[in-house]
């Protein structure tokens, strides 16, 4: 184990040494641009035995990854905002595939270079789990968490892991990194399923055709299994908090100072630390407000949100992206979850940190007060911009 | 470059599953039968959207229609990582997937000289929807999209130079076949595929349905093809050695290619002679290439 001072984009290529990704490929795209750089030093200084392929553009960095995951390496790539939105159509086939591709997604917003979670949040019909980290050591260890989720047997489902631009990606601070062996113990190497290798396949079943039975069954299997991740996700934080000491909540979200909130803020990416400063002066205050801080977006975490929904007076989702003309992607699904509850918290919608707009402590005081006050009877606007 | 054969040395081992689902004629199946027997079992075939010509006794994969050229170097990397590299990653892609819409994705493996093999079934538009034009459609010709009428001759520009811009990439080998020629192209697919690095080979397949000539004649139209000069057989190795591998003493005006093609039907004489012009010129420059053994671009 040793430390280093490192900015998040390093995290991200030092988790693909610790990984020993097999075949890495990207193109580069502010704020995303240094992993390539990193890995192209990786890979000139030969720190471990991978290809690092740059392409010619995103759409082919994604295609990359899904070529050589099939026939069953252990595969990287990473983009931001317009660069994910290039790769679209192969991260369909990546998903279909059942790949266990692994993407860190630097955040960037469509309008403008800073970053929001408009990206990622654009991506939800892809097939992919998606992943939405707060810090530097985070990002090292949800991406070699990311690899031993994806590549189960169980679930093969490529994972996206994203992360705030600038404020992750370019932002030192200290990241402890585990030890190689110990990390080689811990993620055993990657395999294909199935085989395509001439030797492995029984070429008397091959037929012209797409396959027969219910053709729905393709997109319903699909979603089974993105569901079943959940279970996973979190017997994998227990193991990595087991073998490396470091934890985030239970996987799927991380409870702050919710012990005796009356109300929660749910917030996500690197915004949440900023939430949880307001949380601790608040509750010093005597104002019971926590953080819900959701890691995983999809799966969604339901289970854990109703249990807490039982507790709480109030909820103020925080969405740091929109569907223009339909509103926050986080608090709809929220707002869907509380659905069948016989009491349920009383809910607002907050827009913070889109295009990359400073969120600072006192919007999110301005946040819980709003909440508390909205869950004692209180009058507020359904829709706030902060 | 490669060397010459006789049809004694065609493989009599199949490497196609009959029957398969393409048309009566069908020049692409004809060139997926001829290639595979070549290459053998040791291959991992990759496809993209195209005509359905084939089933092969090959494991294969697939992608999005742009994304050919970064799946081979995908699969070919993930090869050598599970140090595999003794199985080949072979493209059978259509030219919409190599002339157009994969054409990036081709550019930048040729262009990171990618350990993989190429082969294009040249039928000059997309089929597999219905005939509208392609960037590898020759000037003139009647597609759905390039529909002859009041205003329309066709198309109104000429077949892109493929071979030439892949060539320019000074890759180790570009090749063009006809399935009129099975020697002249199984000997090439012989010769490329245990070459290292990118490797290229286009076949001219003729389509019956939308070139609109007798299903039987298919053979007769590829031989004519290369016979008038249309669509010369060619070797270049590194963009820099030429051969032309059919040099007749006299070429067959372009026009026996030509008329038996309804799709070439509304032709006039004057755009004939226009072919013609530019058919010849292209010749000689090619001919001037061979005789030096050298590419000058």
């Amino acid at each position: 184990m040793s430390y280093e001072v490192m900015v998040g984009n390093k995290a991200a290529a030092v988790a693909c040494r610790l990984a020993r990704v097999q075949v890495a490929s990207a193109f580069p795209i502010t704020p995303q641009t240094t992993i390539t750089q990193y890995l192209s030093e990786m890979h000139a200084n030969a720190e471990w035995d991978f290809d690092f392929v740059n392409v010619e553009g995103e759409l082919s960095s994604q295609v990359v990854v899904q070529g050589a995951s099939r026939v069953g390496a252990r595969t990287f790539t990473c983009t931001s905002g317009p660069g994910l939105l290039y790769m679209h159509h192969p991260m369909q086939g990546t998903g279909t595939g059942r790949l266990p591709v692994v993407m860190a997604v630097v955040h960037r917003s469509y309008k403008g270079m800073q970053p929001d979670h408009s990206d990622l949040m654009s991506q939800q019909w892809t097939g992919w789990s998606h992943l939405y980290v707060e810090d530097a050591q985070e990002i090292l260890d949800s991406l070699i968490m990311a690899y031993k989720i994806a590549e189960d047997p169980r679930v093969r489902i490529p994972a996206a892991v994203g992360y705030d631009g600038y404020v992750l990606s370019y932002t030192a601070e200290p990241v402890e990194i585990p030890d190689q062996a110990l990390v080689d113990e811990w993620l055993p190497p990657n395999k294909a399923m199935p085989s395509i290798l001439p030797d492995e396949v029984d070429v008397s079943t091959f037929s012209r055709g797409w396959g027969g039975g219910d053709p729905q069954d393709r997109w319903k299997s699909h979603h089974d299994a993105i569901l079943g991740i959940e279970d996973i996700l979190k017997d994998t934080m227990d193991s990595f908090y087991k073998t490396f000491g470091r934890r985030y909540g239970n996987g799927m979200i991380e409870a702050y100072k919710m012990e005796d909130a009356e109300c929660a803020i749910i917030a996500m990416g690197t915004i949440a630390g900023t939430c949880k400063a307001a949380v601790d002066k608040m509750q010093k205050e005597g104002k019971k407000v926590g953080l819900i801080r959701l890691r995983s977006f999809i799966p969604f975490p339901e289970k854990d949100l109703l249990k807490w929904a039982e507790k709480l007076g109030g909820v103020a989702v925080v969405d740091r992206s929109i569907c223009p003309g339909k509103g926050g992607p986080v608090f709809s699904k929220v707002r869907d979850t509380f659905y069948d509850m016989e009491d349920k918290p009383k809910i607002l919608q907050f827009h913070a940190g889109l295009g990359g707009k400073e969120v600072r402590v006192h919007d999110f005081e301005m946040i819980g007060d709003k909440i508390l006050d909205y869950a004692k009877g209180g009058k507020s606007d359904k829709v706030t911009w902060v | 470059m490669a060397e010459r054969i006789t049809r004694a040395q065609i493989p009599m081992s199949e490497m196609t599953i009959t029957p398969g689902s393409a048309c009566q004629g069908c020049g692409a199946a004809l060139a997926a039968r001829l290639a595979f027997k070549a290459l053998g079992p040791n291959v991992i075939r990759h496809g993209i959207p195209c005509c359905p010509d084939s089933v092969t006794k090959t494991p294969r994969t697939g992608t999005v229609f742009e994304g050919g050229g970064a799946l081979l170097t995908g699969t070919t990397h993930g090869l050598k990582a599970l140090g595999r590299s003794d199985v080949k990653a072979v493209a059978f892609f259509g030219d919409g997937g190599t002339y157009d819409i994969g054409f990036q994705g081709l550019s930048g493996a040729a262009e990171r000289n990618e350990n993989v093999f190429v082969i294009t079934k040249d039928n000059e538009a997309y089929m597999n929807t219905g005939n509208q034009r392609s960037s590898s459609t020759p000037k003139y010709s009647r597609t759905s999209t390039t529909p002859v009428g009041q205003a329309s001759r066709g198309k109104t520009t000429h077949k892109k130079n493929v071979p030439f811009i892949f060539a320019a990439h000074y890759v180790p080998y570009v090749a063009t076949a006809s399935v009129g020629y099975p020697e002249d192209l199984i000997a090439k697919v012989n010769y490329a595929k245990d070459l290292e690095g990118f490797r290229m080979l286009i076949i001219q397949a003729p389509c019956p349905v939308g070139w609109r000539y007798d299903p039987a004649i298919t053979m007769d139209i590829a031989r004519s093809g290369v016979q008038s000069g249309v669509w010369p057989l060619m070797e270049i190795e590194n963009g820099e050695k030429f051969k032309l591998n059919y040099k007749p003493k006299e070429l067959k005006p372009v026009s026996e290619y030509l008329k038996p093609q309804a799709r070439f039907r509304h032709m006039t004489d004057d755009e004939i002679g226009d072919i013609q012009g530019f058919t010849t010129s292209r010749w000689e420059s090619l001919l001037d290439n061979d005789a030096k053994g050298k590419l000058m671009m």
